[in-house]
């Protein structure tokens, strides 16, 4: 009950809406969780991998598996391994954060109380998936960044390789968070945050069975992964620039789902 | 002038007749009571209203506008409590407010003010830092109806907002309603309590079948038996079409 400012613009409606969503997320959970391990976690399991990789304890069947990190440069390979976790890593995490986002709003009934205000539900809906994408965008950045500068303290000296795996590992991280998007039209049409996590899940094996037949180079889901080596270094060479366009148009649509969703938003 | 408006508005949820052709108005200054059986079809109506709900047939007005898509300028002058409230249980008592008060176009400015008005009014200072999460019922319910009214709608409905109340939470939003409509704020409230809206409003409308049946003249002795006559009527006669 108060006086009101008369001005009223989409920008003024996007501000608001864009503050409150990300007072929310900072309050919750999720982001209490995943802004740390993605963070602080990945660099230190790429830090300590490589260091695991290089240690002459390491018994003989983990010693295979870490045999690709075992030599070569270490800061390279510091920031090798780092994008290969990024691109797992930040799927997840934002699979799992889409579904609190927008599925929370309908299982906790609040879905309908956004409907009726200023700036409409289909702001929110677009608000709500710029607002994880920056979060998601910043917390890869800052993983790279923070592994530079452990690589360094730890001996590692980055060269043209170190900075080259380090733009890919950031390329396939940002891709990983486009490609988190669609579980925010998920979440929305299921409404249900659990029911997005089983998609998400269905999506990691359908990857799996994928890139199993050889597809890989060509499916978005797999494309950051196949990337940054996990496929070894023929299966990053095979992806080309039509498939890591593919890849990112991903996340626009998936935005343009979301609000066509949201701006039809009924029965809430 | 309407500020609310339903007209012969009918659906079903899988074939199940929930609106059987709704009508109800509400005019500036007025406060209109909604009583009703459960499944009368009370809620369903306000979802409607409010533009939660897309109707199969009839139309809706909340300001003289077409709730679904509702302009700006007119949500700004909008408020509703209809089930879950505008509140988030992450957040304090006064982040709730602050927020639903940015939501519903208040500044930055003007918004501390109100939420210090409505941390007074609804007697939530002593919550006020806490996590939403950790209120009883009744303060969560406090604090849904406050998110809802702090920007001074000029259209306003309210689902049951004093079914969780203890008796001084109930004079609150009593009072609050009042000083709304007082104000020229339209206010449509559902309540099943006919003794707190005999109170409260100025008419009241019996729903019943998914439609409105009759209107009751608040006050009076009788008006629970005058509302179970009502219904019993309303049953007769269909069964005698």
């Amino acid at each position: 009950m108060t006086d009101r400012v008369e001005s009223w613009s989409w920008a003024a409606g996007f501000h608001a809406t864009w503050s409150v969503e990300a007072l929310k997320l900072r309050r919750s959970v999720i982001a209490r969780l995943i802004t740390p391990l993605l963070v602080g976690l990945v660099p230190l399991a790429a830090i300590g991998a490589v260091a695991l990789a290089r240690s002459p304890a390491l018994p003989g069947a983990a010693a295979a598996k870490f045999l690709p990190y075992a030599t070569g440069d270490l800061a390279a390979t510091h920031l090798l391994v780092v994008g290969q976790l990024l691109s797992v890593a930040t799927l997840t995490a934002g699979g799992f954060a889409a579904a609190w986002s927008y599925g929370r709003e309908f299982s906790d009934g609040t879905a309908g109380a956004l409907i009726g205000l200023p700036a409409g539900p289909a702001t929110v809906g677009l608000t709500k998936a710029l607002l994880l994408a920056g979060w998601l965008g910043v917390c890869v950045v800052a993983a790279i960044m923070i592994t530079l500068v452990a690589s360094v303290a730890v001996g590692g000296e980055p060269g043209v390789l170190a900075w080259r795996n380090a733009a890919d590992g950031a390329v396939a991280g940002l891709l990983a968070v486009g490609l988190a998007l669609p579980f925010a039209w998920v979440a929305s049409l299921t409404r249900s945050p659990l029911g997005t996590i089983g998609v998400l899940i269905a999506i990691v094996a359908v990857t799996q069975i994928v890139v199993v037949l050889g597809a890989g180079a060509w499916f978005p889901y797999a494309v950051p992964s196949l990337l940054t080596g996990m496929g070894g270094p023929q299966a990053a060479a095979e992806i080309q620039p039509g498939a890591l366009g593919l890849t990112a148009a991903v996340a626009p649509l998936a935005i343009l789902a979301v609000v066509r969703y949201w701006r039809r938003l009924n029965d809430v | 002038m309407t500020v609310l408006e339903l007209r012969a508005v009918r659906h079903s949820f899988g074939g199940q007749p929930a609106l059987t052709g709704f009508d109800i108005e509400v005019s500036a200054g007025e406060v209109v009571a909604m009583v009703g059986l459960n499944g009368a079809g009370k809620t369903t109506a306000l979802r409607a209203l409010a533009g939660r709900l897309r109707a199969e047939e009839g139309s809706a007005a909340v300001l003289g506008h077409d709730p679904i898509g509702l302009p700006a300028r007119a949500a700004r002058h909008f408020g509703q409590f209809l089930g879950a409230p505008l509140a988030y249980r992450e957040l304090t008592v006064r982040e709730n407010l602050l927020a639903a008060g940015r939501l519903h176009g208040l500044d930055r400015a003007g918004v501390v003010g109100a939420a210090d008005v409505a941390i007074e009014r609804f007697q939530l200072a002593g919550w006020a830092g806490r996590a939403a999460g950790t209120l009883s019922a009744g303060n969560w319910q406090r604090l849904g109806v406050a998110c809802a009214t702090l920007h001074g709608p000029r259209a306003l409905i309210l689902d049951e907002p004093t079914n969780a109340l203890d008796p001084a939470g109930v004079v609150i939003v009593r009072d609050v309603v009042r000083a709304l409509a007082s104000r020229g704020a339209g206010v449509l409230v559902s309540s099943h309590h006919l003794d707190e809206v005999s109170r409260i409003a100025g008419r009241i409308v019996v729903v019943h079948g998914g439609r409105v049946i009759g209107t009751l003249t608040p006050g009076g002795t009788e008006l629970e038996r005058r509302f179970f006559a009502m219904v019993l009527d309303a049953d007769m006669g269909r069964g005698e079409a």
